[in-house]
C-alpha cells in the first residue's frame, strides 16, 4: 500500500469541502477521481500533497504516519495542479529542477551554484518528450502562455523519478494534441509501474487510463468502481445527485454531448491548424506554379512575337523580290522584246522580202506582242503597278478590272474616296488580301457578283470586307481544317490580318455567299 | 494511439531571443541601480559646487565610514525585504550587538570573542524574529516591532542607561583605522563593507540559495510545491539579516567609540530608505546588494550634505523624508515606462 488516507476532513469556515474522506493507492495502479466541479476533488488532492492541512483524518505514506503540512517530493509523489505554480522569475530549465537543481559541487545544498550547461541540457531532454522541442530552456516562464506554462509544470513532475504522480485537472489549461499527449504519459507511467491518481471532469479521459474510480460529490466519497465494471451512466448517476433522478437522463445527455462537442472542437480546432499549415504549403506551391506559368507565357509570347517578326520580314523580302522580278521583267525582258519587235517590222518593211516571209514575220509580231501583253499581266500580279505611284485604292481598282474581265464574274468596288495613302506593308498586304481573297471566289465560289469594301471605319482603323453570292464555306469549316486539306488561300489571308494586329471574321451570310471581314488598325501616314 | 504534433504550442513558442542583456536606454532604466547612480552624481557635483568642505578628503573619507556600517545594515535589511519581510528590529539590534560586544570586552573578554558576542546577538534576533514570522505566521510587521522593543529594552537594561566607554583600542581600530592601499588610503570598514557586498551579491546571484529567496519573494507556493522548506529559508534570511545588522552596529560602535544604550535609535527607518532607493521592492522578488549599498550611500551624501549646507536639524528629517518620496515616485514612473 503506497497511500492511504483515512477520514479526511476539512471545512473552509463553515463550508464544509471534504467530509471523512478515505482512499488508498496501490503502487502501480491508475485511479481516477470523478466529480463535478466544487465536489472536493482540489482539495483533496492538496491534502494528499501536503500543501493544505486538514481539520481532521490521517494519512500514512508508505505505512509511515505523516503530519502536515509536508513536502511530498521526498515520498516520491509528484504533483501537477490544476494551475501551475512556477517562478515566474527564473527560467524553463530552473524551473524544471527547482528544488531538485544540477549544481557544481558546493558546501551545502542551498550554497552549490548551479550547473547551467547540464541544466539546459537536461531541460531540453525533457521538453522533447512534450513535444516541446522548440522551447528555449532559458525562456523566462513570465513570457510563456497558459498551456506552455502547464506542460513545464508537466515536464517538472518527470524530473525526478516517482512512485505516485498526483495530477488535479489539468486540462482546462491543456488543447486538445496535449491532452492526448498527457494521456499517453499517464499509459507510460502506469507500464513503468508508477502509480498515478488522476482527477478530472472529464469521464473519457478516465475511462481511457484508469483502474479503477472514486466519484466524489459534495466532499463525500460517494462510489468506487472498478472501470472495466462500470459504464458512464452509472459514473454520472452517482456524480450528480441519485435525489434528483428524474434530472438524471437528461443530465447525462447533456455531460455527453457537452464532452463530446468539447472533444470535437477541440479535435477540430487541431486539424484545422494542421489544415491551414497546408494550405500555406499549398499556397505557395499554386504561387510558384502559377510564377512558372506566366513565365512560360512570357517566353512563348515573346517567341511568337520574333516569329511574327520573322514572318513579316519574310513578307516584305518576298514584295521586295516580287518588286525586282517586276522591274526586270518590265525593263529589261518587255523592252527587248519590244526592240525585237521594231527589229522584225523593219525586217519586213524591206523590199527584198516575198510575200510569204512577210507573213511569218507578222505572225512572229502578233506573237511577240501577245508574249509582251502576258508578261505585263504577270508584272502586274507580281507588283500591281500602280500601287506605288497611285495607291492601294488605284491598285485594287485597276486589278479588279482586269480580273472581271478575265473572270467575267461582276466586281462591285466601293472604296472610301479618303482612303490616302496607307504604309507600304499594309497597302501591299491589302492588296495581296484582296487578290487572295478574289482567286478563292474564283476557285471555289461559283459566285457571280463580288462586292469588296474598303474603308474607314474609325480613323485608325480600315476595313476590308469581301462579299460574294456563291456557295459559302462548307458547314463546320475552320481555318485549320482548310489547311489540313491544302487549301491556303483564306489561310494566307488570316496570316496577313493577324500580322497587322487585326481581327478577321469569315462567315456564310443568310444568302449563302461567304463575308470576309478583315479589321486592320494602322498609323494614319499624313 | 496516433500521434499528434502540437502545433498550438509550437507556434506559440516565443522565438528563441539570446537572453544577453542588451545595452539601450531601457535596459538602462530598468536597473534602479542606474537611477541611484545618476542621483549620486548629481548631488555629490551640486554639493561640491556648492560647499567648499564637501569635496575634501576628510570629509570623503568621513562618509565612506559613515555609510560602510549603515550600507552594511541595509543588506541585511534588503535581504529581508526581498522575501516580503520587514525589520524594524534593526536599529535596536545595532545597538544591542555594539552593547555586548562592549560588556564582554568590559568583562575581559578577547576582542575576536566578543565581535562574535554580538553577531550571536544580533542573530539571535533575527533568529526569533524568523521563528515567529515562518512558524508562527505572524506579520513581520509586528514581530519585527515587538523585538525592537525588547532589544531596545534589553540595551537599557544591560547597562542601568549608562553607555560603556573603555573599549580596546583593536576594537575601535576595526571602524577608525585606514588601510593603505598603495595611492589611496581607505577606512577599513569601507573595506569590511565591500566584503560583505561581494559576499550577499554571490549569494544572491549565483547560489541556489539566492534563487530560492527571489522565487520566496516572488511566489511562494513555487516553492512550496517542489518542496523547498520554506520555514527554513525564513528563518535563515532573517538570522542573516540580523548577523548583518549586527556586524554593522559593531562597526559603529566601533567608529564612535562608545556603546551607548540609545545608540542608533531610528536608524530602521534610514535603512529601510536605503534599501527600497536601491531597488528592493515591498512586493518582493526584487533588490539586490549593490542596489543597498548605492541607496546607502545615497542617503549619507544627502545627510552630510544637509549638514554642509547649514539645514536646521529639524528640517533634516523632512527633507530625507521628500527625499524617498521622489526616489519612489521615480521607481513608479520608471515601472509603468518599462512595463509598457
Amino acid at each position: 500500500m503506497l497511500l492511504r488516507a483515512h477520514n479526511l476532513s476539512k471545512s473552509f469556515g463553515t463550508l464544509p469541502a471534504l467530509q471523512q474522506v478515505s482512499l488508498s493507492v496501490h503502487a502501480g495502479e491508475v485511479v481516477g477521481l470523478a466529480g463535478q466541479n466544487g465536489s472536493g476533488k482540489s482539495v483533496l488532492l492538496s491534502l494528499l500533497a501536503g500543501l493544505t492541512v486538514p481539520d481532521t483524518g490521517e494519512l500514512t505514506i508508505d505505512s509511515t504516519l505523516v503530519r502536515w503540512p509536508f513536502a511530498a517530493r521526498p515520498f516520491g509523489i509528484e504533483v501537477i495542479h490544476q494551475y501551475p505554480d512556477l517562478a515566474d522569475g527564473l527560467d524553463v530549465g530552473s524551473n524544471l529542477f527547482l528544488g531538485n537543481e544540477i549544481a557544481w559541487p558546493g558546501p551545502s545544498a542551498w550554497l552549490k551554484i548551479p550547473h547551467r550547461r547540464r541544466t539546459d541540457e537536461a531541460a531540453s531532454a525533457l521538453l522533447a518528450r512534450l513535444d516541446l522541442d522548440t522551447l528555449s530552456p532559458r525562456e523566462k516562464v513570465s513570457n510563456l502562455s497558459a498551456e506552455q506554462r502547464q506542460l513545464v509544470a508537466i515536464a517538472r513532475a518527470m524530473s525526478r523519478p516517482a512512485r505516485l504522480i498526483i495530477i488535479d485537472q489539468p486540462t482546462p489549461l491543456l488543447g486538445y494534441a496535449a491532452q492526448q499527449k498527457l494521456q499517453e504519459l499517464v499509459q507510460e507511467w502506469q507500464r513503468q509501474g508508477v502509480a498515478v491518481l488522476f482527477a478530472s471532469d472529464n469521464l473519457d479521459h478516465l475511462f481511457a487510463v484508469s483502474d479503477r474510480m472514486l466519484v466524489l460529490r459534495a466532499g463525500r466519497v460517494v462510489g468506487e468502481r472498478r472501470t472495466d465494471a462500470t459504464s458512464r451512466e452509472e459514473l454520472v448517476e452517482m456524480m450528480v445527485s441519485a435525489a434528483d433522478r428524474q434530472q438524471l437522463t437528461p443530465t447525462i445527455w447533456a455531460l455527453d454531448s457537452y464532452y463530446q462537442a468539447r472533444e470535437q472542437a477541440e479535435q477540430l480546432q487541431a486539424q484545422e491548424r494542421l489544415l491551414q499549415r497546408d494550405l500555406m504549403a499549398q499556397g505557395t506551391l499554386n504561387r510558384e506554379l502559377v510564377e512558372r506559368l506566366a513565365e512560360q507565357v512570357t517566353a512563348l509570347d515573346r517567341a511568337n512575337a520574333s516569329l511574327q517578326d520573322a514572318q513579316r520580314r519574310l513578307l516584305t523580302e518576298r514584295e521586295e523580290e516580287r518588286k525586282h522580278l517586276s522591274r526586270e521583267l518590265h525593263d529589261v525582258v518587255i523592252q527587248d522584246l519590244l526592240s525585237l519587235n521594231y527589229q522584225l517590222e523593219e525586217m519586213a518593211s524591206r523590199d527584198d522580202l516575198d510575200e510569204s516571209a512577210r507573213d511569218d514575220v507578222d505572225d512572229v509580231r502578233s506573237s511577240i506582242r501577245a508574249l509582251v501583253s502576258d508578261l505585263r499581266h504577270i508584272c502586274g500580279s507580281l507588283r500591281p503597278p500602280t500601287i506605288d505611284s497611285l495607291g492601294l485604292g488605284a491598285a485594287i481598282q485597276s486589278f479588279t478590272r482586269e480580273w472581271a474581265e478575265r473572270t467575267g464574274v461582276a466586281v462591285q468596288l466601293e472604296i472610301d474616296p479618303a482612303l490616302g495613302r496607307l504604309p507600304e506593308a499594309i497597302e501591299l498586304s491589302v492588296f495581296r488580301m484582296v487578290q487572295e481573297g478574289l482567286s478563292n471566289v474564283r476557285k471555289h465560289a461559283q459566285a457571280s457578283t463580288v462586292s469588296i469594301t474598303l474603308k474607314h471605319t474609325t480613323p485608325r482603323m480600315l476595313l476590308v470586307a469581301l462579299a460574294d453570292d456563291g456557295r459559302g464555306l462548307p458547314q463546320g469549316t475552320d481555318l485549320a481544317t482548310l489547311a489540313s486539306e491544302g487549301h491556303y488561300g483564306l489561310l494566307g489571308i488570316s496570316e496577313r490580318v493577324a500580322l497587322l494586329g487585326g481581327r478577321l471574321s469569315l462567315q456564310n451570310q443568310r444568302s449563302g455567299g461567304l463575308h470576309l471581314r478583315a479589321e486592320i488598325p494602322h498609323p494614319r501616314v499624313l | 494511439m496516433e500521434k499528434v504534433v502540437l502545433p498550438g504550442a509550437a507556434e506559440a513558442a516565443p522565438a528563441q531571443r539570446p537572453q544577453l542583456p542588451r545595452l539601450g536606454w531601457r535596459n538602462l532604466v530598468r536597473r534602479q541601480e542606474l537611477v541611484v547612480v545618476a542621483l549620486l552624481l548629481l548631488g555629490s557635483a551640486f554639493l561640491s559646487l556648492q560647499t567648499e568642505s564637501f569635496l575634501t578628503e576628510r570629509n570623503l573619507l568621513n562618509i565612506t565610514r559613515n555609510f560602510s556600517w549603515i550600507a552594511i545594515a541595509t543588506l541585511g535589511q534588503c535581504l529581508i525585504i526581498i522575501i516580503r519581510g520587514i525589520d524594524l528590529s534593526a536599529g535596536a539590534v545595532m545597538a544591542l550587538a555594539g552593547l555586548v560586544s562592549g560588556l564582554c570586552m568590559q568583562a575581559g573578554l578577547p576582542v575576536p570573542l566578543a565581535i562574535l558576542a554580538g553577531l550571536v546577538s544580533g542573530s539571535a534576533i533575527g533568529f526569533a524574529n524568523g521563528m515567529l514570522v515562518a512558524r508562527v505566521g505572524l506579520p513581520p510587521l509586528l514581530v519585527t516591532l515587538a523585538t525592537m522593543g525588547i532589544a531596545r529594552g534589553l540595551t537599557l537594561g544591560l547597562t542601568e542607561g549608562t553607555p560603556v566607554r573603555e573599549l580596546p583600542p583593536a576594537f575601535r581600530s576595526l571602524g577608525q583605522a585606514e588601510v593603505s592601499l598603495g595611492l589611496v588610503s581607505l577606512p577599513l570598514s569601507f573595506i569590511c563593507m565591500v566584503l560583505m557586498g561581494l559576499l550577499v551579491w554571490l549569494l544572491l546571484q549565483r547560489t541556489v540559495l539566492g534563487r530560492y529567496i527571489y522565487t520566496l519573494g516572488n511566489n511562494e507556493r513555487a516553492l512550496l510545491v517542489v518542496g523547498v522548506p520554506t520555514h527554513r529559508l525564513k528563518v535563515l534570511v532573517y538570522t542573516l539579516g540580523g548577523m548583518l545588522t549586527a556586524l554593522g552596529g559593531m562597526l559603529m560602535t566601533a567608529q564612535v567609540g562608545v556603546a551607548a544604550p540609545t545608540a542608533a535609535i531610528g536608524y530602521e527607518l534610514d535603512i529601510i530608505a536605503a534599501a527600497v532607493i536601491g531597488g528592493a521592492s515591498f512586493f518582493g522578488g526584487e533588490g539586490g546588494a549593490g542596489g543597498a549599498i548605492l541607496g546607502a550611500a545615497l542617503m549619507q551624501v544627502l545627510r552630510t550634505g544637509l549638514v554642509l549646507l547649514g539645514v536646521p536639524v529639524q528640517w533634516q528629517a523632512v527633507a530625507l523624508g521628500a527625499m524617498i518620496l521622489l526616489v519612489t515616485l521615480l521607481d513608479a514612473w520608471r515601472r509603468r515606462r518599462v512595463g509598457r
